[in-house]
């Protein structure tokens, strides 16, 4: 079921996930999941509600931890499966957070800091993390911001901005670490066509530019067009992956062909 | 009139309004400070924290306050002597502060968890997401979020304790209430003395609400407007 797969993602991986397995109390939801992606390419993540693909990527960045398995960084182990009543220690810990500078995330719904402004939001990272002073985090902070198109809106509180804006400025946000990795977890599932058309503007413009991808999304057309990968999920397995012709033409499997059957192009179906 | 704008009825009230307002500046922030440990502990997932801290929050709580003081006050002399130290005899209004300290750190740490567990966890995991450490994520993000929540109840129990401390009077603290009643009791104006303590009190309780106002519009965010097109091009 891995026909299809580019060059680009044979070799050299930037990160690499091996037999994630991921449970919560007695059910299972990720079922062994090995998953490679090269510098540059964007994957896009695609399965029925509920097939793991969310709880896969905050394995890949330590918001949720695994059973079984590994994931590396640039050829290096950077977490490994422990059991659910493992009590983490501090370089454990303090491990999960170099990850997660290097591994970063936009979320569904945006997750904006409500008590700073737009450009406090984006300066966190770089003033508490990076340790930049005031005047180099903001001229950082302005560059991702002038980069999605919201410096306009920089001294504003995020809660006056629409759907679009506010994911606009989560992408900012995560940007401004300069990750190696860009998760995007539905990052349009909460928002309206017109607000939807905005970000996905937005991440095709950070995928021309390079910017290593993984984006679970419901919108087939985004996928198409912009993802180098497209990764179909299905109970907790990568149930096929391949170019998007090799998924959206060729159809693979018989849970690919339902799947698509009843997945609207834009995203909006459940 | 003549009873209160007389001088020393006067002076003696506000020398009394001005030990509450002591005992109650002196109290409100350690019971906040202890009380966020508490809930801290409350929260954790380990129970060596955890039941101490609701053990503590149930049995203060679940006896009065001024049963409170006169526990610490005549027992922690005793066992001073028992002890052979002078380091547990406490004058009359330290004894206070660490009662009423004690006592409402028990009922912020219930607001104050509540105020936490308000915050969205998407808020903790977005902190997370950007590199910064749990105790980061706590102290930059999730608690001044949990503040906004809860200064209303905050201030709520600040003019709870200005008045409470009127029970601090059982150990010879002289405040507001201990004063007009001394006053009263000598003058036979007590009715007065009484009218007199309630309007302090009144005014000390409105000095906290606005206060709490202060806070609030502090604690939101300082956002502007949105830059004007000549703004952006000009930066």
């Amino acid at each position: 079921m891995d026909q299809g797969v580019t060059e680009t993602a044979k070799t050299a991986p930037i990160l690499e996930a091996r037999g994630i397995h991921k449970s919560f109390g007695p059910k299972k939801v990720l079922r062994g999941i090995d998953l490679s992606v090269a510098t540059a390419d964007v994957v896009a993540i695609i399965g029925p509600n509920g097939c793991g693909k969310s709880t896969f990527l905050r394995c890949l960045n330590l918001l949720e931890h695994y059973e079984a398995g590994r994931v590396l960084l640039k050829g290096e182990v950077v977490s490994e499966g422990c059991p659910e009543e493992h009590h983490f220690t501090r370089a454990e810990q303090e491990q999960a957070r170099l990850v997660r500078r290097h591994v970063g995330m936009v979320f569904q719904r945006f997750h904006l800091f409500p008590h700073l402004t737009v450009l406090q939001n984006v300066m966190c990272g770089p003033r508490h993390v990076l340790r930049l002073g005031e005047q180099e985090a903001r001229g950082l902070a302005e560059t991702m911001l002038r980069k999605v198109g919201l410096w306009e809106k920089h001294p504003c509180d995020p809660a006056t901005l629409s759907g679009g804006q506010q994911q606009r400025a989560a992408i900012a946000r995560a940007l401004a670490m300069n990750p190696d990795v860009l998760l995007c977890d539905e990052v349009t599932s909460a928002l309206d066509p017109v607000m939807t058309t905005e970000v996905l503007k937005v991440i095709r413009e950070l995928a021309d530019e390079g910017i290593t991808m993984l984006v679970v999304t419901h919108d087939m057309d985004f996928a198409r067009d912009t993802a180098d990968r497209v990764v179909y999920m299905e109970d907790g397995v990568i149930a096929a992956q391949g170019t998007p012709e090799h998924i959206f033409d060729e159809r693979p499997t018989p849970g690919i062909r339902r799947f698509l059957e009843h997945e609207p192009a834009n995203g909006t179906g459940t | 009139m003549d009873f209160l704008f007389n001088d020393l009825a006067l002076t003696s009230l506000l020398s009394g309004a001005k030990n509450t307002l002591l005992l109650t500046a002196a109290s409100m922030p350690l019971a906040v400070v202890v009380g966020l440990l508490l809930a801290w502990m409350r929260m954790s997932r380990h129970r060596w924290l955890s039941w101490p801290a609701a053990a503590y929050i149930e049995v203060i709580r679940g006896t009065p306050l001024l049963v409170q003081v006169y526990l610490v006050y005549f027992s922690l002399a005793q066992v001073g002597q028992e002890l052979n130290t002078k380091l547990l005899t406490l004058d009359a209004f330290t004894t206070g502060i660490i009662c009423l300290a004690a006592n409402y750190a028990a009922y912020e740490a219930e607001i104050l968890r509540a105020g936490l567990e308000a915050v969205d966890k998407g808020q903790r995991e977005a902190a997370l997401s950007i590199g910064l450490s749990e105790r980061q994520a706590f102290g930059i993000i999730v608690l001044p979020q949990a503040f906004r929540i809860v200064v209303p109840p905050l201030i709520n129990d600040l003019i709870a304790m200005l008045k409470d401390s009127c029970l601090i009077s059982v150990i010879g603290v002289p405040e507001l209430l201990d004063r007009a009643k001394s006053i009263g009791k000598e003058r036979s104006t007590t009715a007065q003395m009484m009218v007199a303590a309630a309007v302090l009190y009144l005014i000390m309780s409105l000095a906290c609400y606005m206060l709490g106002k202060y806070l609030e519009k502090r604690l939101k965010v300082q956002g502007a407007h949105e830059l004007h097109v000549e703004q952006v091009h000009g930066h």
